[in-house]
């Protein structure tokens, strides 16, 4: 499948938290994080991009929406918007959502 | 467009600038309950672990859930859950899985003794933020010295073989007492490869935190010479270093809520200024310590909200008119090594302004085994 045309869900296993306008991913379960004891935090573009995982929207309209934000080439956003999840992925902090795949 | 999700340790987050200057709410210690299957020599507050009337009064699960939730509002990040020894608890599990599970970071504090397969699997799944654990001798003989109960040893050892055994991390620390003194390298030289972080050994130990004379009497038994203690500090070069910090700091930590020129005022300290500590039975507490009826706070007839946001700026103000405390102790330049607070002041004297001998001669020990002492006498 098309990298663009994947939906993915927020883990089940994690926890977001906002502290004085700070997002703080804090993980439930061991083996998130490369290190114990780590939290994860998100800048602005990372919180934009969070804010859109939802198990329903596909990583292609996650980026239609982006382009309407940051004045940048559709490309680029997809490349960065595929690398930010890739790492989502890796640390087991998004999952890819069959079920919605489905729907 | 990169770096978008940046792995942190908590102190390096970012909204600790943003707090600096704030009073906010961050942290809690929560008592569950006051009972222990140990009934230590030194301890300021153990029950045994069948007393019924204090179960019964204990706070249930709905209503320590219902605190969890206004912490949480408020933004609370993470709770020490302790004791008594919390793993008495049959609903230890159920609240240690909630506070996890809206996002608390969850540390317990336990005597190991009735640490379970079921437990170890629980915190190999759902890792605590520290798990720590208290040891109190190497051998069975001073270790239930201490304890005063049969048994105890084995089932520590017990305890933390298991957590071993499945790779749960865990921070050891030991109480030195009269009971153990001569067994403290001993300890150290045991236990702390063992432990996920530094080893350190505790030499304070408090009274009763409800009054009671014969208990009392025991705790002081247990105490520790100044010099003994000072020489402890001294072998351990991160807690000598962290005292050369201290004695270099600013005194009055809570500025905000401080009157930097009214020598008056009691409380200099952190408590109260992000975090709060609950005993098993419902009251709202600056820290764990400070028991003093004024200063404690009915959570069962009132609301978090309403102990953070008037409850503790009530109490932070609170000013003494003790001749002896506002020119001694509050004027003290040794404040900073001194262990005298209006909570440790009521415990000893019964009055948050009383001076507190014992602790006095801690702090010329300290700040004369630092080389402090003479320079300190030319500002006195």
């Amino acid at each position: 499948m098309n990298k663009l045309e994947r939906i993915y869900a927020k883990s089940k296993d994690l926890v977001e938290r906002e502290i004085e306008g700070e997002i703080i991913i804090v993980p439930l379960t061991s083996g998130m994080g490369d290190l114990e004891d780590e939290l994860f935090s998100l800048n602005e573009v990372g919180r934009d991009v969070w804010a859109r995982i939802d198990g329903k929207r596909c990583v292609s309209e996650i980026v239609n929406e982006l382009e309407e934000i940051y004045e940048i080439e559709r490309e680029k956003i997809a490349a960065d918007v595929l690398g930010f999840l890739g790492e989502l992925e890796k640390r087991k902090l998004i999952v890819e959502d069959a079920s919605c795949q489905a729907t | 467009m990169s770096g978008y999700l940046e792995e942190l340790k908590l102190p390096d987050f970012h909204f600790w600038k943003e707090i600096k200057e704030k009073r906010i709410l961050l942290s809690a210690e929560i008592e569950l309950t006051e009972r222990c299957n140990n009934n230590c020599t030194h301890c300021y507050v153990n029950l045994p672990a069948n007393d019924q009337d204090a179960k019964k009064r204990e706070l249930s699960f709905q209503e320590i859930r219902e605190i969890a939730d206004e912490a949480v509002e408020m933004g609370c990040l993470w709770w020490l859950i302790t004791g008594g020894e919390p793993l008495l608890r049959e609903d230890f599990t159920d609240i240690y899985l909630y506070l996890k599970k809206k996002g608390i970071l969850t540390g317990v504090f336990t005597n190991a003794t009735l640490i379970t397969p079921e437990l170890v699997r629980l915190f190999k799944k759902y890792p605590p933020r520290d798990l720590e654990i208290t040891v109190y001798g190497v051998t069975q003989k001073t270790y239930e010295r201490v304890t005063r109960t049969s048994g105890s040893f084995e089932a520590f050892r017990r305890g933390i073989n298991l957590l071993q055994k499945e790779n749960v991390s865990f921070t050891l620390k030991a109480m030195a007492l009269r009971s153990n003194v001569d067994e403290l390298e001993a300890i150290k030289s045991s236990y702390r490869t063992i432990s996920k972080d530094h080893f350190r050994f505790d030499p304070f130990l408090h009274l009763r935190l409800r009054p009671d004379d014969k208990r009392n009497h025991q705790i002081k038994n247990e105490r520790i010479s100044p010099e003994e203690i000072v020489a402890i500090e001294l072998a351990d070069e991160e807690r000598k270093n962290g005292l050369l910090k201290q004695i270099c700091e600013e005194k009055k930590i809570g500025q905000e809520t401080a009157d930097l020129s009214d020598d008056n005022q009691l409380f200099y300290c952190g408590a109260g200024k992000t975090s709060f500590a609950l005993d098993p039975y419902g009251f709202f507490k600056l820290c764990s310590s400070l028991s003093h009826p004024d200063c404690v706070y009915n959570l069962r007839k009132g609301s978090l909200k309403e102990a953070w946001e008037k409850f503790v700026p009530q109490v932070r103000v609170m000013r003494t008119e003790d001749e002896q405390c506002r020119n001694r102790c509050l004027q003290c330049p040794l404040i900073n090594l001194c262990m005298w607070c209006p909570a440790t002041a009521y415990l000893e004297c019964g009055k948050l302004d009383g001076h507190i001998e014992d602790f006095c001669q801690i702090a010329h020990a300290r700040a004369e085994a630092l080389g402090f002492e003479k320079h300190i006498e030319k500002l006195i």
